[in-house]
């Protein structure tokens, strides 16, 4: 009995890692209409932030606000150049552009940050293990699974609840009327860039006590990202943390179950759901990416 | 008249034209002699091996450097290109290599694939070619070439002693396996439970592990609720620092056993990111920063990086202190491919791995293998303490 709740536990801690890595895609693709594949660079500067902070001696707690800041900076940066030039050109192009900046940014912090495995240095607070039913559960986890949640809820009621949100969708709708209704979209999308990579810092400055940093885990998180962002239907942000909780547990059960397949599975589950749900989780669309 | 003067100056100019080449040819042939020797260097500096790739960069580096980039009486030129983990890239690279850059001498290769991709092309043009870390079986068997030397160790050299290792001295029964599922992983899996079982032990379950696993947590709470003897392992890199983390969270380090083949405790890429969750860990491996062949290495390598070396930085300085034997046998003389191999297999070569002899069969060596213990040393730092040596440890190579 413990040993399943264990394991819903274990589920439950890689969906709020999924989900930290989805949000901030989940606005700049189906909220903003722009692909950035850039997502999972600004996961992986997250995490080397984080490392580099909690090996540096300051306030370990503000490791976390520090990558968000920092990324979210950096984020800012790219809107202004070249972003900004590419909001209205076609996906291909913007894939392209991403890409390939993708590929920059992964040289670039090999170069900063070494080509080596790191692992956050995590305070005597988060360390060790609590013990649930007499089976032990790292503490870090407890506190990735409350902060993804705390963040899933502040960005939905962003979004979803606040006029800001309301108009960041509508400039994607028409940015003209939206002008006419004299807000200024441009920055409006600078913001929605910021607080995406922003989000995706932060999302890494937690995982890396999960999952370590290194070179590549750019590429697999933004698969990752993807994967819950398209499968829990676009312009919904109810829909990717549907996603993120379904995937996580499909994957942590069927590495429980059937490890060897256990990325097969995931597939299959995301493959099923996309059968079923053509447009995603969260239902309708009124526009295709 | 006059066209007879006119066919003498232009006799005279085609013998001009005629002579010409040998005239400036003379001093091109006498330079050729003292022109450097190109050897180089084929690894991964992007992808995912790309920390191995670095560090094997590093220890050629550091061997070019103390000999003075010289060997067997002729200047060296070391040419490094990045196969970005990939074969088809390892493939262009290595034809560019023999056609533009004519290298005399090729060495590196972090992956197996990559090692069996580049094979026949080399085999081909007859290069001599180190494999300086990939450890697939097969380049010693049906794969070999006269022309492909290995100074570092098969999966069998591996999987075999820790067979032996864990019968011995660990438990008889109650083991399982976990392994990443691809080449590397099966072979050191294969070769160590035909080892184990023949002694007499009986093994578990498998369990095998995509590459690249984000989150083992879940195949260790399977480990939990199993608690087995010990857990014969295989994981590389990014996996293994997550597993041996995660076990440390689980509280379930130092309960189970943990043994496999050297890079699940790698001194460089995965104890130094670990730390302490790497204690008490036990590894078979023909490498070790405390190996009695390696100190003078340890410490040079520790005095340009910073760090205590791992495989791929001790192979990369194994293979060019390989070719500086070769070399130094020949006086340079490389245009004789047959003295050069005769040389590298007539005696044995003092290396950073320890004693290192090639096997006339199928130019793989033989080499002593190490069990590995991660204990605190003298700093306090996890460090990889011989425990052990199976001495001269050769594998089957080509069945006949």
């Amino acid at each position: 009995m413990s040993y399943f709740l264990l394991q819903v536990l274990n589920a439950l801690s890689f969906s709020a890692l999924l989900m930290l890595a989805g949000l901030g895609l989940s606005l700049v693709l189906s909220m903003m209409n722009f692909i950035n594949l850039t997502h999972g660079s600004f996961f992986l500067l997250g995490g080397y932030i984080g490392v580099q902070w909690l090996a540096s001696g300051a306030p370990w707690w503000l490791a976390f606000p520090a990558a968000f800041v920092l990324c979210a900076l950096t984020g800012w940066l790219l809107n202004q150049f070249p972003f900004r030039q590419f909001y209205q050109r076609p996906h291909l192009m913007q894939v392209l552009l991403t890409y390939g900046l993708s590929v920059i940014f992964a040289d670039l912090m090999r170069w900063g940050f070494s080509a080596d495995t790191l692992s956050p240095v995590l305070p005597q607070a988060l360390r060790g293990g609590v013990w649930i039913l007499g089976l032990p559960f790292p503490t870090y986890r407890l506190f990735l699974i409350v902060a993804g949640l705390a963040l899933a809820l502040l960005f939905w009621l962003l979004l979803d609840r606040t006029l800001w949100g309301a108009a960041i969708r509508a400039c994607v709708q028409d940015a003209q009327i939206v002008e006419t209704l004299g807000l200024d979209s441009r920055r409006l999308f600078a913001i929605g860039m910021a607080l995406s990579t922003g989000l995706a810092g932060l999302g890494g400055a937690l995982g890396a006590g999960m999952l370590s940093v290194y070179p590549g885990l750019d590429e697999e998180i933004l698969l990752l990202a993807l994967l819950v962002v398209v499968v829990g239907g676009l312009n919904s942000v109810r829909g990717t943390l549907l996603c993120a909780l379904i995937l996580g547990f499909v994957s942590t059960f069927a590495r429980m179950w059937v490890p060897s397949f256990a990325n097969a599975a995931t597939l299959a589950a995301m493959l099923g759901m996309l059968l079923i749900w053509p447009r995603g989780l969260g239902g309708p669309v009124a526009r295709q990416v | 008249m006059t066209s007879s003067s006119l066919s003498a100056g232009r006799r005279q100019l085609l013998l001009a034209a005629a002579a010409s080449p040998l005239l400036f040819g003379v001093p091109r042939l006498l330079r050729a002699q003292d022109a450097p020797l190109k050897i180089a260097l084929l690894t991964s500096l992007s992808g995912p091996f790309a920390a191995l790739g670095e560090s094997m960069r590093a220890g050629l580096e550091l061997m070019l450097q103390q000999c003075n980039y010289e060997m067997g009486g002729r200047k060296v030129q070391l040419l490094v290109e990045d196969d970005h983990g990939k074969p088809d890239e390892a493939i262009r690279k290595v034809r560019k290599l023999i056609a533009r850059d004519q290298i005399d001498i090729l060495g590196g290769v972090i992956s197996a694939n990559i090692a069996l991709a580049i094979r026949d092309i080399v085999h081909d043009a007859q290069l001599p070619t180190f494999i300086s870390n990939a450890a697939a079986n097969a380049l010693a068997r049906e794969a070999a070439s006269p022309y492909v030397f290995r100074p570092t160790k098969t999966s069998w050299m591996l999987g075999h002693t820790g067979g032996l290792w864990t019968y011995e001295h660990i438990e008889k029964s109650g083991g399982l396996t976990l392994a990443s599922d691809y080449t590397a992983g099966r072979e050191y899996i294969e070769d160590f439970a035909h080892t184990y079982q023949e002694q007499g032990g009986a093994l578990g379950e498998r369990i095998w592990t995509p590459l690249g696993t984000p989150d083992f947590a879940p195949i260790i709470m399977n480990l939990a609720a199993r608690n087995p003897k010990f857990v014969y392992t295989f994981l590389a890199g990014s996996d293994a620092v997550r597993f041996h983390q995660q076990m440390q969270d689980y509280q379930l380090h130092g309960k189970i056993q943990i043994i496999g083949p050297g890079a699940l405790y790698d001194q460089e890429d995965v104890v130094t990111a670990v730390g302490q969750a790497a204690l008490g860990g036990v590894s078979t491996f023909h490498q070790s920063p405390g190996a009695a062949g390696a100190q003078d290495f340890v410490a040079a390598y520790q005095a340009a990086r910073g760090r205590l070396p791992g495989e791929a930085s001790t192979s990369g300085y194994v293979t060019g202190q390989v070719i500086k034997a070769g070399l130094d046998a020949v006086k340079g003389e490389l245009s004789n491919k047959l003295a050069f191999k005769q040389a590298l297999l007539d005696q044995p070569i003092d290396t950073a791995f320890g004693p290192l002899q090639f096997d006339p069969r199928n130019n793989q060596s033989i080499l002593d293998i190490y069990v590995n213990e991660v204990r605190q040393d003298a700093q306090g730092r996890p460090f990889n303490t011989v425990v052990h040596t199976y001495s001269r440890i050769q594998d089957p190579g080509p069945r006949s």
